[in-house]
């Protein structure tokens, strides 16, 4: 088992970097891709038994590389052209890593793959999946397993985002200026929903795939290696460890949320809040100040806090306040909401929401409603915090949050009296 | 975001439009299928039997019993189910837009909320 844990989290960790030269060398991101998912597959079968290569990173572009010749070979009468191309290249200059080898090529080859997978003519959901495939080095029916749809259906959202890469001509690279930090912004968007989606759905313990949330921070990391000076990267990775060491205080035995203001801070996992808080910490002051960054800040305040009412809230108001200059949006202005009525009380805090509510699609969505109802609920006007407790499950999107928001309606519509 | 997507009808219906017709549209739903289970998008789609079919089950003292049924109050009853898995409300609302009939009959597009995960 450990070997197995051992192989496995060696291939995934080489799997962008031997994509990365492949790609590099041949272009045809789609062939490359399964090319080296077949060499990763055959080194899963192969190293656990027989024994790690002395160079696994070589191994795998040989591997790799011929069945890439075999693909190109099938389709030779109809693209000689790159066979002629693939045969020519001399393995040495895949191969050739000498003890002083190039870790800068690694470095951009990796990058320029996860810029690629971030592509802006790709749909989310194909960004996502291509990512986890090509720089996570995820299996399919792993990426399917961890969005609950069938394997085929994922298989098809893969060879489609594919398709659409080479469709589009994208040349293998890193694009620079501002294009180049669009692209990052988009990366970076790309794994905060891998990591949301497995913060917000965290199944059971799963064998076979690893949770979507240590998967991105996992990446999040590697890509901090690589871009050490981006204090959005820094500001990202910090904000992962910030709110996934709440995770096991979150949910409780029966699936059920547990509120930041009921949660066991004890249970809190203090080393990625320590790290977390380093990371930020030393962020920061370098600037510029992005979202991510003022996102990891104020997470740290509450998981420095020793509970809800020792918080830090003008700080916490402080920091929303940037926020919303920095990225302005409705949930930012929801959370807002939230610490205004902390340092200034729930009137205050209600004033604002009304602003909100002149937007039709805010107007009707759960957050919208819960939120008011919790503000109503420390104004002291329990039956309105009931119906709008109510109101707001109706419309939750998630079955937790939904039991969750009837049961507090219930509490304050039910006895009247205490909790 | 999963989707559930329902379609209704009824024998009477479905008799009204001519055999010769049938084979085009059915392809015309074939099309649809297949333009979205390429995107990956459709999950899975199932068309059901006649309601005479149906069955209603029930544990009666540890032993199943089986009666006819159900005896549906409604004109129409549910037809075909389809399984969608997309990128925002407004996406699945365009595909349900897209059915073949969605210009005759309104489509019923109910939010999923809930999975059951398979355990590993």
């Amino acid at each position: 088992m450990s070997v197995d844990r051992h192989v496995e989290d060696l291939l995934r960790e080489l799997a962008p970097q031997v994509l990365g030269a492949l790609v590099r060398r041949y272009g045809r991101f789609d062939s490359c891709e399964d090319a080296v998912q077949e060499a990763l597959l055959q080194a899963a079968l192969a190293w656990p038994a027989g024994g790690l290569p002395e160079n696994p990173r070589g191994w795998l572009v040989t591997v790799a590389s011929r069945r890439l010749m075999d693909q190109l070979r099938s389709e030779q009468a109809r693209q000689r052209r790159e066979y002629q191309m693939a045969v020519a290249t001399p393995e040495a200059e895949l191969l050739g890593r000498a003890a002083d080898a190039d870790a800068a090529t690694d470095r951009d080859d990796s990058l320029a793959l996860l810029f690629m997978c971030c592509h802006p003519a790709l749909s989310e959901p194909s960004q996502t999946a291509l990512t986890l495939r090509a720089v996570g080095g995820l299996t399919t029916a792993q990426i399917a397993a961890a969005f609950l749809v069938p394997e085929a259906t994922m298989a098809q959202r893969i060879s489609r985002a594919k398709q659409s890469i080479r469709a589009s001509g994208v040349p293998f690279g890193r694009p620079d200026g501002a294009e180049g930090a669009e692209r990052l912004r988009a990366v970076l968007h790309v794994l905060y929903l891998i990591f949301n989606e497995g913060y917000t759905t965290s199944a059971g313990p799963d064998l076979t795939a690893p949770g979507l949330s240590d998967e991105a921070i996992r990446l999040t990391r590697w890509l901090r290696r690589l871009l050490p000076d981006d204090t959005e990267v820094a500001g990202l990775l910090a904000l992962m460890l910030l709110t996934d060491a709440r995770r096991a205080a979150r949910t409780r035995p029966d699936g059920s949320l547990v509120p930041l203001a009921e949660q066991d801070r004890g249970a809190w996992d203090r080393r990625r809040i320590a790290e977390g808080v380093a990371l930020i910490t030393e962020a920061l002051p370098h600037g510029p100040v992005g979202p991510y960054q003022v996102q990891a800040a104020i997470a740290a305040v509450h998981d420095e806090a020793p509970d809800l009412d020792d918080t830090d809230w003008p700080q916490i108001l402080a920091l929303y306040d940037l926020l919303e200059t920095v990225a302005p949006n409705p949930m930012v202005t929801l959370n807002r909401a939230v610490a205004v009525a902390m340092v200034h009380g729930p009137a205050a805090a209600l004033e604002l929401l009304a602003t909100l509510e002149t937007d039709s699609r805010m107007a009707r969505h759960h957050r919208l409603l819960a939120t008011r109802a919790h503000l109503l609920e420390l104004a002291g006007d329990r039956a309105a915090a009931a119906t709008g407790y109510r109101e707001a499950s109706l419309r939750a999107t998630s079955l937790p949050e939904r039991r969750y928001l009837s049961d507090r309606a219930g509490r304050l519509a039910g006895d009247g009296g205490g909790r | 975001m999963k989707y559930l997507m329902l379609t209704y009808g009824n024998q009477a219906k479905w008799d009204s439009l001519p055999a010769e017709s049938w084979p085009e549209a059915i392809a015309k739903q074939e099309a649809f299928n297949a333009k979205y289970r390429e995107t990956g998008e459709l999950l899975g789609a199932y068309g059901l039997a006649d309601a005479v079919n149906a069955r209603l089950v029930r544990r009666s003292e540890g032993v199943p019993v089986v009666t006819d049924g159900p005896y549906l109050e409604t004109k129409e009853y549910l037809a075909t189910f389809y399984l969608l898995d997309c990128e925002s409300e407004e996406r699945a609302q365009q595909i349900a837009a897209d059915m073949p009939w969605a210009d005759v009959e309104p489509v019923e597009l109910w939010p999923i909320l809930h999975e059951s995960a398979a355990e590993a």
